[in-house]
Order: C-alpha cells, then sequence, then structure tokens
C-alpha cells in the first residue's frame, strides 16, 4: 500500500515536471476560469445585498376614508393583520400622525396641504413578507382595496418587478457564464492529462503488458489532475479575495446617495466561496483527468 | 499450458490474420513460430496475452478461456506471461535497475522484494553491475537482455517473444537464445516468433510454421524450411 502510494505520488511529480510548460497553462486557465466562478459568485450575492437594501423598505400604503369610526378603523386592520401568511407587519397612522407626515412631505407647499389636509386620509403601512413579488404584492393590493372604508393602496409592486427581473437576469447569466468557463477548465485539463498520456504511451503499454491494472495506471494522471484542480482554485480564491477586498473599498468611497453601498460581500462569504472553489476545482480536475485517463486505456 | 481451438481472427473483411488455428502447447515446452512476414506469427503472439481477441475459436491460458475473461482479471493473466520484443521497449528514462523494478512496481510487489528480485534476474542473465546504466549506454544484445530480465523478474508461466532476435548479430542472437533455453529449462514455456532460419535450425525445438494465417506444419524438433 505504501509503496502504491509512494509511485504514485512520484508518478505524478514526475508528470508535472517532464510538462513543466502546459502544466503551468492548466493551472493558470483554472486559475482564472474558477476566479471568474468565484467573482460570479461573489457578485450574485452583492446583487442579493443590494437588493435586499432596496427592497428592505417596501411597504404598501393603505388609505383610510377621512373621518371613519375608530370600530371601522379596528374592522380594517383586522383584516390586514389576518393576511398573516403574507403580510409580516401592520403599522395605523392616524389623521394626525398623517397629517406630521403632509407637513413634511409637501413642507413649503402651501397650495397642496390647503387641498389635502381638510380631508386627510389616515394609513396602515403593510410590510409584505414577500418583498421580492409582485404578483404577491398585486393580490394584496386587490384584496385590501375591496374592503369597505379603504380609497386607495399604494404599492411599489412595477419597481420591485424591475429590481425581482433584475436579479434572475444576472443570477442565470452569470451562473451559465460560470458553468461554461468550468466546462472549459475541465477540458483543458482534459487535454493536459491526454497529451502527458500520449508523451508516456510507451511506459503505459509496458505497464499493461507487465499486468498493472487501469486503475494503478489512471490514479497518477488523476492525481495531477486533481492537484492541477486544486491549485487553479487556490490561487483562484486568492485572486478573488484581493478584488474583493479592492472593490469593497472602492465601493465605500462613493457617496452614500449613491444607492450601490449595498453591492458589496464583506461577511465571511468570500471565504465559503473560496472553499466551494477549491471542492469544484478538485472535482472538475478529477473528473477532467480521470475521464481523459480511461479513453486512453481504452484504446 | 497454451490451447487454441479453431481460432480465426480478422483485421478487416480483405485480411484474415488467422484462420482456423488449432494447436496445443505444455507446460515447460519450447515452440516457434515461423513463416514469412504477415502469416500470423504476432498475431498469435497478441491472441495469447489478450491484446487481440479472435473473431471464431477459443484461447485457453493456464486452463483459462481468455476470450471470456473479463477485462478486469486481464492484468492479473498477463502477470504469468512474459513479453520481449524486437524492439526492447525498453523505457528510455529509466536505468537497467529502474527498467526491471518497473514491472513489479505496477504489479504493486513491495521494495523488499523489488530489492531482492532484480539483482537476481539480472545477475541471470548476464546484466550484473550494469544495473545503473541506462539504456543508451547498452549494445542491443544487452538491451535485449533488459527486455528478457523485465519479462522474466515476476517469474512468469509464459514467455511469448516476438522476433527477440530480429535486430541481433548472429553471435548475439545465440546468447540471447541460450538465455532463453536457460529459462525454459526452470519450466516456464517459451513461444517465439521468428524468420531467423539459422536460430531454429540451431534449438531444434518444436516449430509451427505459419503460411498467410493458416497452420502448415507442427513438428516437434523440427527446422526452418
Amino acid at each position: 500500500m505504501i509503496s502504491r502510494l509512494r509511485y504514485t505520488f512520484r508518478e505524478m511529480w514526475a508528470s508535472m515536471s517532464r510538462n513543466k510548460t502546459l502544466t503551468a497553462a492548466t493551472v493558470i486557465t483554472s486559475t482564472i476560469s474558477l476566479l471568474l466562478f468565484g467573482l460570479t459568485l461573489l457578485i450574485q450575492r452583492g446583487f442579493d445585498n443590494q437588493l435586499k437594501l432596496w427592497t428592505g423598505g417596501v411597504e404598501m400604503i393603505v388609505y383610510v376614508k377621512h373621518g371613519a369610526t375608530p370600530d371601522q378603523i379596528t374592522l380594517i386592520q383586522g383584516a390586514l393583520s389576518s393576511q398573516d401568511t403574507v403580510v409580516e407587519n401592520v403599522e395605523y397612522c392616524d389623521e394626525a400622525c398623517a397629517t406630521l407626515v403632509a407637513n413634511t412631505l409637501f413642507a413649503g407647499d402651501t397650495d397642496s396641504l390647503e387641498q389635502l389636509l381638510p380631508k386627510i386620509p389616515s394609513f396602515f403601512k403593510v410590510t409584505p413578507i414577500d418583498k421580492d413579488s409582485g404578483d404577491v404584492l398585486r393580490s394584496l393590493k386587490d384584496t385590501f382595496r375591496e374592503l369597505p372604508n379603504v380609497i386607495d393602496v399604494r404599492t411599489p409592486d412595477q419597481q420591485v418587478e424591475v429590481l425581482s427581473q433584475l436579479k434572475g437576469f444576472f443570477g442565470v447569466r452569470t451562473l451559465i457564464i460560470a458553468a461554461g468557463l468550468l466546462a472549459a477548465s475541465a477540458l483543458l485539463i482534459w487535454n493536459t492529462i491526454r497529451t502527458a498520456m500520449f508523451a508516456r504511451r510507451r511506459e503505459i503499454e509496458v505497464m499493461k503488458l507487465v499486468g498493472a491494472t487501469n486503475w494503478f495506471i489512471r490514479l497518477p494522471f488523476m492525481l495531477e489532475g486533481l492537484v492541477q484542480g486544486i491549485a487553479g482554485a487556490f490561487l483562484g480564491g486568492v485572486f478573488m479575495l484581493l478584488i474583493n477586498r479592492d472593490w469593497t473599498s472602492g465601493v465605500r468611497a462613493f457617496p452614500v446617495s449613491s444607492g450601490l453601498e449595498g453591492f458589496v460581500v464583506t461577511d465571511g462569504y468570500p471565504y465559503t466561496v473560496w472553499l466551494i472553489m477549491v471542492f469544484v476545482g478538485a472535482f472538475v480536475g478529477a473528473v477532467g483527468s480521470g475521464t481523459a485517463a480511461s479513453k486512453f486505456l481504452d484504446v | 499450458m497454451i490451447k487454441l481451438e479453431n481460432v480465426t481472427k480478422t483485421y478487416s473483411t480483405e485480411v484474415t490474420a488467422l484462420r482456423d488455428a488449432s494447436f496445443d502447447v505444455a507446460k515447460a515446452e519450447f515452440v516457434f513460430l515461423v513463416g514469412p512476414s504477415g502469416s500470423g506469427k504476432s498475431t498469435l503472439l497478441r491472441l495469447m496475452n489478450r491484446q487481440e481477441r479472435p473473431e471464431r475459436g477459443s484461447v485457453w491460458v493456464a486452463g483459462r478461456n481468455i476470450n471470456e475473461m473479463p477485462d478486469s482479471k486481464v492484468p492479473h493473466l498477463r502477470r504469468n506471461i512474459g513479453n520481449i520484443f524486437q524492439d526492447y521497449k525498453l523505457l528510455t528514462n529509466k536505468t537497467v535497475h529502474e527498467n526491471v523494478a518497473f514491472a513489479l512496481e505496477v504489479i504493486g510487489r513491495p521494495r523488499h522484494v523489488i530489492r531482492q528480485q532484480v539483482p537476481a534476474v539480472l545477475d541471470l542473465v548476464g546484466l550484473g553491475g550494469k544495473q545503473d546504466r541506462f539504456p543508451h549506454q547498452l549494445s542491443g544484445g544487452e538491451q535485449q537482455r533488459v527486455s528478457i530480465a523485465r519479462a522474466f523478474v515476476n517469474r512468469p508461466l509464459i514467455l511469448l517473444a516476438d522476433e527477440p532476435t530480429g535486430n541481433l548479430d548472429p553471435a548475439t542472437g545465440e546468447g540471447i537464445m541460450r538465455l532463453l533455453d536457460r529459462i525454459n529449462k526452470t519450466g516456464t514455456t517459451v513461444v517465439m516468433a521468428t524468420h531467423d532460419q539459422r536460430i531454429v535450425n540451431m534449438m531444434r525445438k518444436r516449430v509451427i510454421q505459419l503460411d498467410r494465417g493458416v497452420i502448415v506444419r507442427d513438428q516437434a524438433r523440427g527446422v526452418y524450411e
């Protein structure tokens, strides 16, 4: 067992040393592919963070007819609160509160205030659970509009719809790009191993003739692919962390009013991504090299 | 030890390498396969170590029908068969010792066994003291001896030799034949393809003659005709 292990590692190292240029090219390509794969995951997380920031303040405003009685208001509140599977929070702002809000919003616009204040409606602020779903917001809006003494319901459903589409658009496309890059990486590893095996075809022929099993022949090559994949992932991870650090400090230098402050990933997620990259690199390397080795041994 | 029953091997619809070949080879027998180039000698050897499979008929080695043997068992079959080639098939980046040790290493023999068996077999083939040389530092005859040492180091039941003297001068070729004869006398079955008339006539062993894939003569203590 120990002699087999020694043999496997020695042959792997010999093969990598013999094909230094090809090994370097494979590691560089794996690094770039896995770096882009990692960055894709970070970009998605950045979008998620940004969307959370944008959708965090989504509320639905249910306007109640001016002069509604406390009983009528209690009835509406009960109806809103009963939707507890889709509604997170209901907050009532009575006519005095609404007057304060109006005074703030229309400060200096005396004409609007004069028209609004005599008949100012009280309102409920309703926070939905699923803030990203335009359909849920529209459905709630239709339900609440039917309630007695409700004069209007305003929701930001269109904006949420746009944000939701944006997230889907980037999510799907970046995943496709990442999958394409990973496939390219696997193919390059496949090609490297095949080239390495072709260079050692005489040795492999002798090995087969003296009775080496296919697994025995295949293992050093698979290990070589595995090491290349992991090395690429490790280096890609280092570059990803550096880029993320640079990006984060760059975005933080933007003014707060830019609205992009959420587009950073500052928690431990990049390290999780690094770990994912190492696993993906190892998987791609082992599968790519294993397939190449098997194909060659079948000939 | 080896038995062929009505074996036919074709490489394409137009090329029949072997046609309805049948013969037995007993344990510790020495057999020459003779015939002109393209007569099917190498194909016969390739069928015996499962590098090829026949279209019809069966090939038995050490009591097992190797055509029906699953692929996973073939490496174990080959551990009992040594192969010697005209072009030696040595690994040029390995020393004499490493070339021979390689055959044991790839079948998982432990280091202490390798340390013990390799010098012994190198002494047997007359290469003691040359274990650190690379193939390009050896003569053709010496390279063929390394090839024989590699084939024999695992003490196989059978040695298959494909034109082992083809690249050697007559005197060196005779030395190789003496070595193969010594190995044969240890109980190893030797099947050797050749068209070296002088060697066949000198050895006076069993001769199976092939012509365009057909066995035309099977003669004990035969000569080259």
